[in-house]
């Protein structure tokens, strides 16, 4: 069987596959490099630091010095660990979000492979990794990994549903799966302002799925000092931190083309590959600063704070989006009317969050508690 | 929430601020005036000796006895045919820096203002891999102040 590739018209299907993969892995270490250092230095400025600067001009290759130092670390596995499953955990991890950049439209008809179902084969590849999570958690043998990874789990399944939803109510509009249709699409006006409460929800919870601040829950250093991870060491480590970058950067790559037009926004689907590659980088690059920006701001939340805001706020709210968006497009109403469900949404949040952190709990339902504990 | 997007605005405008790190070894923070890091001994250039005489009002009064002194009589006095005014001077001065506590004493006692709280950098770099070599003999303790390295109020106390 022969395929295409870089306008070679007969190329045997594997050798393809296998060249289009190393592709990707050679992009995405490269970028999870350049992502841990970019992000290193803007925190540093958000914090009138530096960052790092010793290891090359301007600190360029302290990733890969970092990445060389774990490279050479003893990869450590404790005695009571569950071997086989101890040492899979981090290709459940890694393996999906690489898996995911299959589809992800990086300029028009620029991907690894166009899938009808695209959207939805990214949703469902990128949750394989809680999988994984849960695997190094129960592996390691160490209470700090299993509560770290049972948190991971409560937290990945939770969000997962409002990220689906979000994404669906877009796709509702689109009235396509394909990645590279939706984004198309919006080559005058992009996705996010017909569905801005769709993106906010988006937006929490792909923070939540990433584990990033302020839902950093499972890694909580503080809590469960470093959550599954606390028993690797060295190579395997390492790859659980790629996993995590390369998650950030798909996700916010998915965010980008779903709701800010990736390439085709504002120039259009005959601007160039060069052009539509600028637009897609310079937005996921907006979103990927705005998730380092959130981070450095935000305290981390408690866990009962955190499935409360899923399953009370996020849930219910973008369940009344994808109602109210289906009964404007069944009825075929004008554009305009889907702003309306949105805008209601948007301010319900806002008065929500307002209203949550603001809140006193009543001393009564202390107390009691407290009593019971005094006396034991 | 109003707290919320209060709090991301001032992060950003940190973002915005120029970064305070200095970078140490290359590039110095301008120490403060009366900062105190070790003792040292000061040059009168009018004569050209130092300005102790040798005294032990210091010896004796360092808490933690980290100074040791001998005194001689001046070669450069004026009955001697020299044009120094002090009789006696100082010989051999030891201050073991690993045992001063930098409390400022031996400068409040001193009756000839000839001993001073070192306030540059030289004075807090000390670092070495042996301990006894934090012991500094006269050379060492009047060299900075006869080269003229210390700043203005030091010597004009």
């Amino acid at each position: 069987m022969n395929t295409e590739l870089f306008g070679f018209p007969t190329v045997n299907v594997w050798v393809d596959a296998v060249i289009r993969l190393h592709l990707i892995v050679g992009l995405m270490t490269v970028v999870v490099m350049g992502l841990i250092y970019i992000e290193r230095k803007i925190i540093a400025r958000f914090q009138m630091r530096l960052g790092p600067t010793r290891t090359g001009p301007l600190g360029l290759l302290q990733s890969l010095a970092d990445a060389l130092k774990l490279l050479g670390k003893e990869d450590l596995r404790p005695r009571n660990a569950d071997p086989l499953i101890f040492e899979f955990a981090v290709y459940f991890v890694f393996v999906p979000v690489f898996m995911g950049f299959v589809a992800i439209p990086f300029a028009f008809d620029w991907n690894v492979r166009v899938l009808e179902l695209g959207l939805f084969y990214v949703i469902a590849i990128s949750s394989i990794n809680v999988v994984g999570w849960v695997m190094a958690g129960w592996a390691s043998d160490n209470r700090y990994a299993m509560i770290g990874a049972l948190r991971a789990a409560a937290q990945g399944i939770s969000y997962e549903v409002p990220l689906i939803l979000a994404v669906l109510a877009v796709a509702m509009v689109a009235g396509s799966l394909n990645l590279n249709e939706i984004t198309g699409q919006q080559g005058h006006i992009p996705y996010i302002v017909w569905q801005p409460l769709a993106f906010a929800i988006f937006y929490v919870a792909m923070l939540a799925e990433l584990n990033r601040s302020p839902f950093d829950i499972p890694i909580g250093e503080s809590e469960v000092v470093g959550g599954p991870f606390v028993e690797y060491s060295g190579i395997r480590w390492s790859m659980f931190f790629l996993a995590e970058y390369a998650g950030l950067f798909i996700l916010c790559l998915l965010a980008s083309a779903v709701f800010l037009g990736g390439w085709a926004w504002p120039l259009g689907e005959d601007a160039g590959v060069l052009w539509q590659i600028v637009l897609t980088s310079a937005k996921t690059g907006l979103l990927i600063f705005s998730v380092f920006w959130v981070r450095v701001t935000v305290p981390r939340m408690r866990i009962d704070q955190l499935m409360a805001f899923s399953w009370k706020v996020l849930m219910p709210l973008s369940f009344g989006l994808i109602l109210a968006n289906g009964l404007i497009l069944v009825y075929e109403w004008p554009h305009v009317f889907l702003l309306i469900p949105n805008v209601i949404g948007l301010v319900l949040l806002y008065v929500i969050v307002e209203h949550g952190i603001t809140r006193r709990r009543p001393r009564q339902l202390a107390r009691p508690a407290a009593q019971a504990e005094a006396a034991s | 929430m109003k707290g919320l997007l209060k709090s991301m605005a001032t992060t950003l405008s940190t973002f915005a601020r120029r970064p305070v790190t200095r970078q140490y070894p290359e590039g110095h923070k301008e120490l403060p005036e009366r900062d105190r890091a070790f003792p040292i001994l000061l040059w009168d250039d009018h004569v050209d000796e130092p300005y102790c005489t040798g005294c032990h009002a210091c010896e004796r009064a360092c808490p933690v006895e980290c100074m040791t002194v001998l005194m001689k009589d001046n070669p450069n006095h004026e009955s001697q045919g020299g044009d120094s005014r002090r009789r006696k001077i100082i010989d051999k001065f030891w201050i073991d820096y690993a045992r001063c506590m930098r409390c400022n004493i031996c400068v409040e006692v001193c009756n000839f203002e000839a001993i001073a709280m070192n306030n540059t950098w030289t004075g807090h770099e000390l670092s070495v891999y042996d301990r006894s070599d934090l012991v500094m003999d006269l050379p060492q303790l009047l060299a900075q102040h006869r080269a003229g390295e210390l700043d203005e109020w030091v010597a004009d106390i």
